[in-house]
């Protein structure tokens, strides 16, 4: 009779045991669905490419940091951001756009994107994904690539149907405009006036170079040649020896692809008596000056946007690099690191006044960002959604031109962030 | 002058990278569409071996094109032997192992820009009034030498004999006691080192990237096509032909254009004589 009832005990408290672990399950479930409902960020880059690889850097920081700190207060409630990225492949050679514009459309159907941030990144592919964004109703925040103007060009003439789209990479026409004001301030403290333009055949870079070759005409400057070259150029020596021929002291290439090394080693090794300045992205990278064994010394290199050489006139410029360099175990690569990490903050801002992630509210708050970022004041111009940007990064977002020097990248324009002056080789002193 | 250097330069650059492509078919009568894979596996390879194992240049160039020689054999002892006789499997098979290996590599990270492969001469020299870099002349040294001793190697020792033989009359061959799949497995292996060859002198003139696989296949194609397959003065014949008009093209009518006459030459070459300049192959038909 003992034996029974202690067998009954025996059963009744298994019986308890597992109505208890019933109530803890649910009590976690319950808790697990009163967590809150993370922000998901769309991400759409072309991750087998240095660009690409760039801009997930520099989001995942941002992400991580912010969430580390709780996630983004929305109207009172803390939410936690949460990535999905989506290989575009849009910056392969033909830029296959069909399969861009279906990791946008896969982001926002089926990966409930509530914004698309940081690419596509080839001006082809983010120009025809803008139909995409509109017909979704899906805010999104450039910001890496697309420097072509057509951007926010069609957003201007189309307010109501591309009000979905912003832009933080900024387009070629401001670019080039402080371009030509650089060249002008070097003409003025050194003197030369005679350029070689060497473009890449990309819309944004085709744009650049015809931009800057009538910019630089109409201020006296001596244009000797103006050319063109496919994606994936391997050899420069014809260019070259037309720059060398004709006597140009400045060579001006416009490229993103990472063929443009052989372009500045075959410009060491032919001895072209012509500094290179320009938009040579391959040459953003600190580990260039180990790679090309010093070849690229005293080539200047243009950063659509600053931040990513840090300089004690941007403040967040200098936590920015560090944390990278903490994370990634080097300073960030391109200036697409230094735009990618501040979008995030720009999002979480907007997300924060608007009170809500409804799109209509976050384009009026997007509309009104006025912050700080890495690369100086976050401001968008109402109508076309363009950064607005010029030389004070107090005032506005910059770019910045940096010279390698002993291995090192130095900002030397514009000059209220730089920190050396440009140095000019010893052949052309 | 600057046009006859570097389109000297650009020619032999051309030849070198279609030296290994033309082997293997002249051979084996197999299109090895994982050339350009195999060429950018002997750059990455000898980078990791140099930075990261820290074994010395020369030591990095010796084991990579070991190992790519190794590789090459082991693609057609293990997997094209399968195919062998359906030419659009060999095809299939040949690209999907040289996408695999080259999306491998994009899919491991390695994208930076800053994978370079130093020269073996630094410095420049002024040749006859045109500033050149060593490597440059390097490079039209060491091509100049693979087509010499590839020829020393075809018609004076055994094993090189056994590979003209297996090309020109496969069952005559065999009746003399040659094996067609050890040939072949000899070809690829020989097709592979030239790749790596290739790779290793040119490669120092920019980076390395995944899409450089995909640049030295077509252009290997090309070359092949316009030159002949099957024919060694064809490949050198082709090279120096497209070699040439890139130059001239990029002078006289812009850099766009320079893929356009290649594109060009194609074509023609495929209306006016599809087995090529000095190709061998269906000239037989062709003249039917």
């Amino acid at each position: 009779m003992k034996v029974k009832a202690l067998r009954m005990n025996y059963g009744l408290r298994l019986f308890l045991v597992s109505i208890l672990l019933i109530l803890i399950g649910v009590c976690f479930l319950t808790q697990g669905g009163a967590l809150a409902q993370p922000i998901v960020l769309g991400v759409p880059i072309s991750r087998g490419y240095p660009d690409g690889v760039d801009a997930e850097r520099g989001i995942t920081l941002a992400v991580e940091e912010i969430n580390a700190k709780g996630g983004v207060n929305v109207a009172g409630k803390m939410r936690p951001l949460k990535l999905e990225i989506s290989d575009t492949r849009d910056l392969e050679p033909g830029v296959p756009v069909a399969e861009a514009l279906v990791a946008v459309e896969r982001l926002i159907i089926e990966k409930k994107a509530n914004f698309i941030i940081g690419g596509p990144i080839r001006s082809e592919a983010a120009l025809a994904a803008m139909d995409v964004l509109s017909k979704h109703k899906t805010v999104s925040i450039l910001s890496a690539g697309v420097l072509s103007p057509a951007y926010h060009k069609r957003i201007a003439e189309n307010y109501d149907k591309y009000k979905y789209c912003f832009r933080t990479t900024g387009s070629v026409i401001p670019m080039i405009g402080g371009a030509v004001n650089t060249f002008e301030s070097i003409r003025a403290k050194k003197g030369f006036d005679k350029v070689f333009i060497m473009v890449q055949d990309v819309a944004h870079a085709r744009a650049a170079g015809t931009s800057l070759k009538e910019g630089l005409e109409k201020k006296g400057w001596k244009v000797l040649g103006y050319e063109v070259y496919p994606t994936g150029t391997t050899d420069f020596s014809v260019g070259l020896s037309k720059a060398k021929e004709g006597q140009a002291q400045y060579l001006i290439p416009w490229f993103d692809m990472p063929e443009v090394s052989i372009l500045m080693k075959q410009w060491y090794d032919m001895k072209v008596p012509a500094l290179p300045i320009g938009y040579i992205h391959a040459l953003q990278d600190e580990g260039t000056w180990k790679a090309t064994e010093g070849k690229v010394a005293y080539s200047v290199v243009l950063y659509a946007k600053a931040g990513s050489v840090a300089t004690k006139a941007i403040p967040l410029s200098e936590g920015f690099v560090a944390a990278h360099k903490k994370k990634y175990g080097m300073e960030p690569r391109s200036e697409w690191t230094s735009t990618s990490y501040t979008v995030v903050y720009i999002l979480k801002d907007a997300i924060e006044r608007a009170k809500a992630v409804d799109p209509e509210a976050i384009i009026s708050a997007l509309e009104k960002t006025d912050l700080m970022g890495t690369y100086g004041r976050v401001r968008f111009d109402h109508k076309s959604h363009q950064i607005i940007e010029n030389g004070d990064p107090k005032e506005t977002a910059v770019g910045m031109w940096a010279q390698w020097i002993d291995g090192k990248r130095v900002i030397v324009f514009p000059n209220k962030i730089a920190t050396r002056s440009l140095e000019l080789p010893p052949w052309m002193k | 002058m600057h046009i006859l250097i570097f389109g000297l330069v650009n020619s032999v650059i051309l030849a070198l990278l279609a030296s290994g492509f033309a082997l293997v078919y002249g051979v084996s009568r197999l299109a090895n569409f994982a050339h350009g894979a195999l060429y950018i596996l002997v750059g990455f390879s000898t980078w990791l071996f140099l930075n990261r194992v820290g074994i010395n240049y020369i030591g990095s160039i010796v084991l990579s094109i070991l190992i790519v020689s190794i590789i090459g054999g082991a693609i057609y002892r293990f997997l094209l032997i399968r195919v062998k006789g359906m030419p659009d499997s060999e095809i299939i098979a040949s690209l999907s192992i040289g996408i695999a290996i080259m999306e491998l590599f994009r899919w491991r990270g390695f994208i930076s820009e800053a994978y370079m492969l130093p020269p073996f001469i630094k410095g420049s020299v002024n040749l006859l009034g045109v500033m050149i870099d060593w490597q440059r002349l390097l490079i039209i040294g060491v091509g100049l030498a693979i087509m010499v001793s590839l020829w020393l190697f075809t018609h004076h020792t055994k094993v090189g004999l056994s590979l003209r033989a297996i090309a020109q009359d496969k069952h005559a061959s065999m009746m003399s006691g040659i094996e067609p799949d050890r040939t072949a497995v000899i070809a690829l292996a020989m097709g592979s080192a030239l790749a790596g060859i290739s790779a290793v002198v040119i490669l120092p003139l920019g980076n390395i990237t995944v899409e450089t696989g995909y640049m030295v296949l077509i252009n290997a194609i090309a070359v092949c096509i316009v030159g002949g397959l099957g024919s060694w003065a064809g490949v050198f014949a082709g090279a120096l032909l497209l070699g040439f008009s890139q130059i001239l093209a990029t002078a006289l009518l812009g850099p766009h254009w320079q893929m356009v006459v290649v594109l060009l030459f194609i074509i023609i070459t495929l209306i006016i004589k599809p087995s090529g300049l000095l190709g061998r192959q269906k000239e037989l038909e062709e003249r039917v």
